[in-house]
């Protein structure tokens, strides 16, 4: 597959409206002079060659870390496609996973809250996607955890994915939700996004037993990256 | 058919430490364990992300991507790719620490000819952080290269009184090759902020 040479603006709706009330961080950390807008040189239109050798992938199991040892929590599984906008798959990407344990804590220093740790769960799997530009993990469903501040609220169980394709510019962080989850129209983060469609298209889809088997329960997830051909192959 | 990109969100302030290892800020270096390529002139660049009031970002992420030292990128978007070197990945990323201090090796890259312009050497970071709801890019340049520097269509589009900001200054020698300086300010005001770039 070629790699994309065409780079719209965002479409409307889709990047999230900053700052937000009750994330502090988004006051202090977000630059306040505008961007400056410059067209996408070369520079933009690349992207690392094999990065698969600098990160090593494969490490799809982040429910089962050895023999005999076992996550606590819902087991799941989350697969899909990493896509371009024209919907082509992407293959070669890396697709890093990270998530908070069942009790909504993670295994990270920086995070102090007085939940418990699992010592069968790490919460972190990096993995390249397939010719087809699959990608799939083996995990469990992660609790939620309070965001700390006068304004606070609880983040609903989500998923951290970053993804790195074929340019700079296709670079993607983003974060999966469950459906149906009540604490997803609370999340100021997932509601910062405008457009409700785009929202929707954070929220994974429940993927019916027949496809996965009862050992996982199953969800589907594209990654869609920027980025298109500036001359679509002829149908 | 058509996909709209998925909604970008914050890195948040978690990510793994497991996700950046040893090396993996060696721009030179093709993959864990790979000599760097000897193809240029060694560099380490030094910097620190802050914030408002100047306070460190712990545990942001840093990502730098550059051309080799002949100016080439190992792309199809580069038409001379084949002539990369094979030896270079251009790639790295290193995480901030409890003082909001980065580090990165690479090679001098090289600039190159695009349309009728003229890319200076540069390098393009990437800062991810808490607070972040879109990944934060920028381009550093080198005080080697001022008439190169002048006509790069890119600083070109930077106020005048901001431009220094883009420049990375020379700091003394890291084991036997050039040390550089580029700090991050994400929000400081008209007169203390890095310019940041979007398309
Ligand atoms: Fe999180």
């Amino acid at each position: 597959m070629q790699p994309p040479d065409r780079f719209d603006p965002w479409p409307e709706g889709i990047e999230p409206a900053v700052p937000i009330p009750g994330y502090a961080n988004t006051f202090t950390h977000l630059p306040s002079q505008p961007l400056i807008r410059r067209p996408a040189t070369r520079t933009e239109a690349t992207g690392p060659f094999r990065l698969d050798r600098k990160l090593p992938c494969g490490d799809d199991n982040l429910a089962v870390p050895g023999p005999g040892r076992i996550a606590l929590g819902q087991l799941i599984h989350i697969a899909g496609r990493v896509l371009d906008e024209d919907a082509r798959p992407v293959p070669g990407a890396v697709v890093e996973l990270w998530q908070a344990n069942a009790a909504g804590r993670y295994f990270h220093p920086i995070d102090t809250r007085d939940a418990p740790l699992d010592a069968n769960f790490i919460g972190s799997g990096r993995v390249l996607s397939d010719a087809e530009g699959r990608y799939g993990f083996f995990t469990i469903r992660p609790g939620a955890y309070p965001v700390p501040g006068p304004a606070t609220w609880w983040r609903p169980p989500h998923v951290h994915f970053s993804v790195l394709g074929p340019a700079s510019l296709s670079r993607l962080v983003t974060q999966m939700y469950f459906p149906g989850d009540p604490l997803n129209p609370l999340d100021r983060i997932l509601m910062s996004v405008p457009d409700a469609a785009a929202r929707e298209r954070l929220v994974a889809r429940l993927v019916p037993p027949a496809e996965v088997g009862l050992g996982w329960l199953g969800y589907a997830f594209d990654l869609v990256l920027r980025g298109r051909a500036a001359t679509p192959a002829m149908p | 058919m058509s996909r709209p990109p998925l909604s970008q969100h914050t890195i948040g302030p978690f990510f793994p430490r497991s996700f950046v290892r040893p090396d993996d800020n060696d721009l030179a270096r093709i993959g864990a364990g790979a000599p760097p390529s000897t193809r240029g002139e060694r560099i380490t660049l030094r910097g620190r992300v802050t914030r408002e009031a100047g306070a460190a970002c712990v545990n942001a992420l840093v990502e730098a991507w550059q051309a080799d030292a002949a100016g080439r990128f190992r792309h199809p978007a580069d038409p001379a790719h084949a002539l990369a070197d094979p030896d270079f990945l251009g790639w790295g990323r290193a995480a901030t620490d409890a003082d909001g201090a980065f580090e990165f090796r690479s090679l001098m890259p090289g600039g190159y000819a695009e349309g009728n312009h003229h890319r200076a050497p540069h390098i393009n970071l990437t800062v991810m952080a808490s607070g972040l709801m879109r990944p934060l890019v920028t381009c550093l340049f080198f005080p080697d290269h001022p008439a190169e520097n002048a006509g790069d269509p890119v600083l070109a589009l930077v106020p005048p009184a901001a431009r220094a900001r883009l420049l990375a200054r020379p700091e003394g020698l890291a084991d036997g090759s050039r040390c550089f300086r580029f700090d991050l300010r994400l929000r400081g005001g008209a007169t203390e902020e890095t310019p940041f770039f979007c398309e």
